[in-house]
């Protein structure tokens, strides 16, 4: 009873944060002092076809009765209509966001992989060489540009070494699996589709790669410093006294305690990756909501724009919701709190 | 443990139970490839962000037409890049009448001809398509409606391979011919089409990603975002027949990307390279590159309606004093043409004629004549790289040294091509950068906007009123005869080019990087190549 007041308060607090959301980036996109009517309709259209877009689009009406027209159709599931594809917001996010999601997942599955034993390693090597490598790697991956790191991994992977394709999900012969969930490497799964599979996933690993190094490294360290602390606690003096082998100290006892707040980063970076992947999709030829937000910002594409963000106006609170429902089964201090 | 692995094995029986069972039909998956596979396809890396649809009624975007061009026949086309001669597609014969209160343009079909799907091509079809256009009335139907003024009740077919469209006497038929060669004059298989309409949609909703004509190549599938393929039409009854047994259009926007794929071989041809990859791929084995002409101009509006500018040895001054080969040579480095007037090189009635060339004290005694020692103006100019690669600051940045040379001093302001759309279409703007590109293939589509004034395009956002050049425009568009037409466009481009608001800068060539055993590619200043011409 005392979790579905929990999760009550929580689905509260995201439905409000969208409602926030959607009234600045409404605001925001509608009072910018530039024309999407200019930039859909080009050059040379005539003052008629201004007119007639204006009144399709709305931008003819008051802006309060604009936002209240929009906010009525999210409620009825309909995001508008894209002012650069023509299409439904709706759909044109349902082409778009399995793609991020599954290279977001690909990212986040590395950093923990990568991130999670590289701060370990570094804790327990504290001041000597490992230590350092991690502590180095992970300033860099803190401050390289994406942009850039994902020009230098294609032209060294692809170009020069040729071990990975340089971009898009899968190669150029090779069909997608038929659509269940639009992530190709479980669809390829689902369909027992193995060239499908290995392709996408070969496909996977460079860009995932450059979008998880990011996170891995903030990972890395947040896992180190919080090793260090737990390892200079009581209970492990007192493991270590009672003659516990050091692998199982480290592991058992101390790794466990430490990874709580590595938790909470993990759910914060998920939300960083979608954000991340608008530059690493345009890079990779990824097809994802990464790229349709940059084109629909170029092209003051505002419906599109909007819908772009509320969805991750969602995913990022969601994302910390099961971080959170995760902590209040693992932790039991919170249930009591 | 135990629960964790049983339920590890329990995920991954059912994985190999929905492996091992057959998967279910797919309304918006593509259906696998069964063309020749990489050896007879030819792979195109290009941009294709602006795609919106692959219906000829509908698309009037880069991507869109260039699919279209090639999976549908026109009733009459121009041949690769020349664009001064109308020849028979579709069509095998025209015919003008003046018929006193309007013009009729008759239409004889090519005997023989057929849709990819088997169905032969009548009149019928043609009614049905121009129909179509104007029931759609999307982006490109002002081409019918506007320019050719057409209305449902003038397309008529006499008979089943005649076609009779009468224009009214405003309308140039010379321009509905050209307009005729553009995707919107795409011939659809009525018989196919309308067994897809849902809802009063004229099919539109099927023709978005599938194709329904008669070209040398059909539509086999559009996955959003990623990839268009293309394979050969067996039925196609024009000519050449493709060589290729499909085309493959894969989305990568990073030029970069496109550089590697060609170099590396995964693409045929590469469709939008900077002038640093152009650069980068000198001498690279296996790899050529090659230039296409468009037919854009760059040019910079000069607001009349602003003083110092309404003084015409003030415009002068300004287009005398600039270095347009230093643009061309340096600046562009190939990547640009030296034209000066209003008509693109490529179209019927271009005007060879470059009098300018950074003369400087020519420049400074106009401005005496015009009593004007120091002048300041402001330069609107759009972010981004200018057609033909190089930055439109850095282009800017040039006009402003060339002028400040003659004591004119220029403020350049930066903003995005809408917002500067919006303060020129406005006649807000005192010196405006930016660029035209014709709506269909013939001068009128040039002539009209940048001397109308009541056209309210170019000529009213420079505020130029010159109702006697803005008649004289509108009477050489109706001249049928070649010859008299193209006198006639000589005289008024000539009046434009000393006496307009316009400093015409140049016009950009488009530059493509292809693999050295592509053969046949010849890139259209309509913004398109014909496929079927290519062999790899």
């Amino acid at each position: 009873m005392r979790f579905l007041g929990f999760l009550l308060r929580r689905v509260v607090g995201i439905a409000a944060v969208m409602i926030g959301v959607s009234v600045i980036t409404f605001a925001i996109s509608h009072v910018i002092p530039a024309d999407p009517v200019a930039a859909a309709l080009g050059d040379h259209a005539t003052d008629a076809q201004i007119a007639q877009f204006r009144a399709e689009y709305r931008l003819d009406r008051p802006l309060p009765e604009q936002y209240i027209s929009y906010a009525t159709g999210i409620l009825h599931g309909d995001l508008g209509k894209s002012i650069r594809t023509r299409r439904s917001v709706a759909d044109d996010l349902a082409d778009s966001f399995p793609a991020t999601l599954e290279l977001s997942f690909a990212a986040l599955l590395i950093s923990i992989v990568l991130g999670v034993p590289a701060g370990v390693w570094s804790a327990v090597s504290r001041g000597r060489i490992p230590d350092y490598v991690v502590r180095v790697l992970s300033l860099a991956g803190g401050s390289l540009p994406v942009f850039w790191l994902g020009l230098i991994v294609i032209g060294l992977f692809y170009y020069q070494l040729g071990w990975f394709p340089g971009g898009g999900r899968l190669d150029t012969f090779v069909s997608p699996p038929p659509t269940r969930t639009g992530l190709y490497v479980l669809d390829s799964i689902l369909a027992g589709d193995v060239e499908a599979l290995r392709s996408s996933l070969v496909h996977l690993v460079l860009p995932a790669l450059t979008l998880g190094y990011f996170s891995t490294a903030v990972i890395a360290r947040m896992t180190r410093s919080s090793m260090l602390d737990v390892l200079g606690q009581d209970y492990m003096r007192t493991a270590r006294a009672k003659g516990l082998r050091e692998p199982v100290i480290v592991l058992r006892h101390a790794l466990r305690n430490a990874l709580i707040p590595t938790i909470t980063i993990v759910g914060l970076t998920f939300g960083s990756l979608l954000s991340g992947a608008v530059l690493t999709e345009t890079i990779f030829s990824w097809p994802g909501l990464g790229r349709y937000a940059t084109a629909s910002a170029v092209s003051l594409d505002f419906p599109a724009v909007l819908g772009v963000t509320l969805l991750a106006a969602v995913v990022y609170p969601v994302a910390n919701l099961v971080v959170d429902v995760a902590y209040y089964w693992l932790d039991p201090r919170i249930q009591r709190g | 443990m135990s629960y964790r692995r049983s339920s590890i094995l329990f995920v991954i029986a059912l994985l190999v139970a929905a492996a091992c069972s057959q998967p279910p039909p797919s309304a918006g998956s593509p259906t696998p490839q069964a063309t020749g596979g990489a050896a007879s396809t030819l792979v195109w890396y290009a941009d294709t962000s602006d795609l919106i649809s692959l219906d000829p009624a509908v698309a009037y975007e880069f991507t869109g037409v260039l699919l279209a061009h090639n999976a549908y026949e026109t009733l009459v086309k121009f041949d690769g890049a020349d664009l001064s001669t109308i020849k028979p597609a579709l069509a095998q014969s025209w015919d003008i009448k003046d018929s006193g209160t309007q013009w009729d343009i008759t239409f004889k079909l090519r005997s023989g001809a057929k849709f990819a799907s088997g169905n032969a091509i009548t009149a019928d079809d043609v009614v049905y398509s121009f129909q179509r256009v104007l029931k759609l009335n999307k982006s490109p139907a002002f081409l019918f409606t506007d320019i050719a003024q057409i209305k449902d009740t003038s397309i008529k077919a006499s008979d089943p391979s005649t076609v009779v469209i009468s224009l009214p006497k405003t309308a140039s038929p010379q321009g509905f011919l050209a307009v005729l060669t553009f995707t919107i004059g795409s011939v659809v298989d009525s018989k196919d089409v309308k067994t897809k309409e849902t809802g009063g949609d004229s099919g539109s909703g099927y023709l978005l990603d599938h194709s329904s004509g008669s070209g040398a190549f059909v539509i086999d599938h559009w996955t959003k975002n990623s990839e268009v393929q293309l394979k050969a039409n067996p039925n196609y009854t024009g000519s050449p027949k493709p060589a290729l047994g499909g085309v493959l259009v894969k989305h990568v926007p990073e030029s970069t990307n496109q550089q590697f794929a060609l170099e590396k071989g995964d693409a045929d041809i590469a469709r939008n390279l900077g002038a640093q990859q152009i650069t980068a791929l000198q001498g690279k084995p296996g790899v050529v590159t090659t230039t296409g002409n468009s037919l854009q101009l760059v040019y910079v509006g000069m607001n009349v309606t602003v003083k110092p500018l309404d003084n015409v040895n003030v415009r002068e001054a300004l287009r005398t004093a600039i270095d347009y080969d230093g643009i061309v040579k340096d600046l562009f480095k190939g990547g640009a043409k030296k034209v000066q007037g209003i008509v693109p090189a490529g179209l019927a009635g271009y005007n060879e004629t470059t009098p300018f060339q950074a003369d400087v004290n020519k420049a400074k005694s106009l401005l005496q004549q015009a009593g004007q020692t120091a002048i300041t103006l402001e330069l609107l100019v759009p972010t981004g790289p200018a057609p033909g690669g190089v930055a439109w600051a850095d282009l800017a940045a040039k006009l402003q040294s060339d002028w400040k040379n003659i004591g004119v001093t220029v403020n350049i302001k930066q903003t995005t091509q809408a917002d500067l759309l919006g303060t020129y279409r406005a006649q807000k703007g005192q010196l405006v950068m930016i660029l035209w590109g014709p709506d269909f293939p013939d001068p009128d589509a040039n002539v009209g906007p940048f001397t109308d004034y009541a056209a309210k395009s170019i000529a009213f956002r420079n505020g130029w009123d010159d109702k006697t050049i803005a008649a004289k425009g509108r009477d050489a568009a109706l001249i049928t005869d070649a010859a008299k037409r193209s006198t006639a466009y000589k005289d008024i481009t000539d009046y434009v080019l000393h006496n307009g608001p316009y400093v015409v800068l140049y016009q950009p060539t488009e530059p493509f990087g292809l693999r050295s055993n592509v053969k046949g590619f010849v890139w259209s200043p309509m913004d398109w190549t014909d496929f079927a011409a290519i062999s790899k």
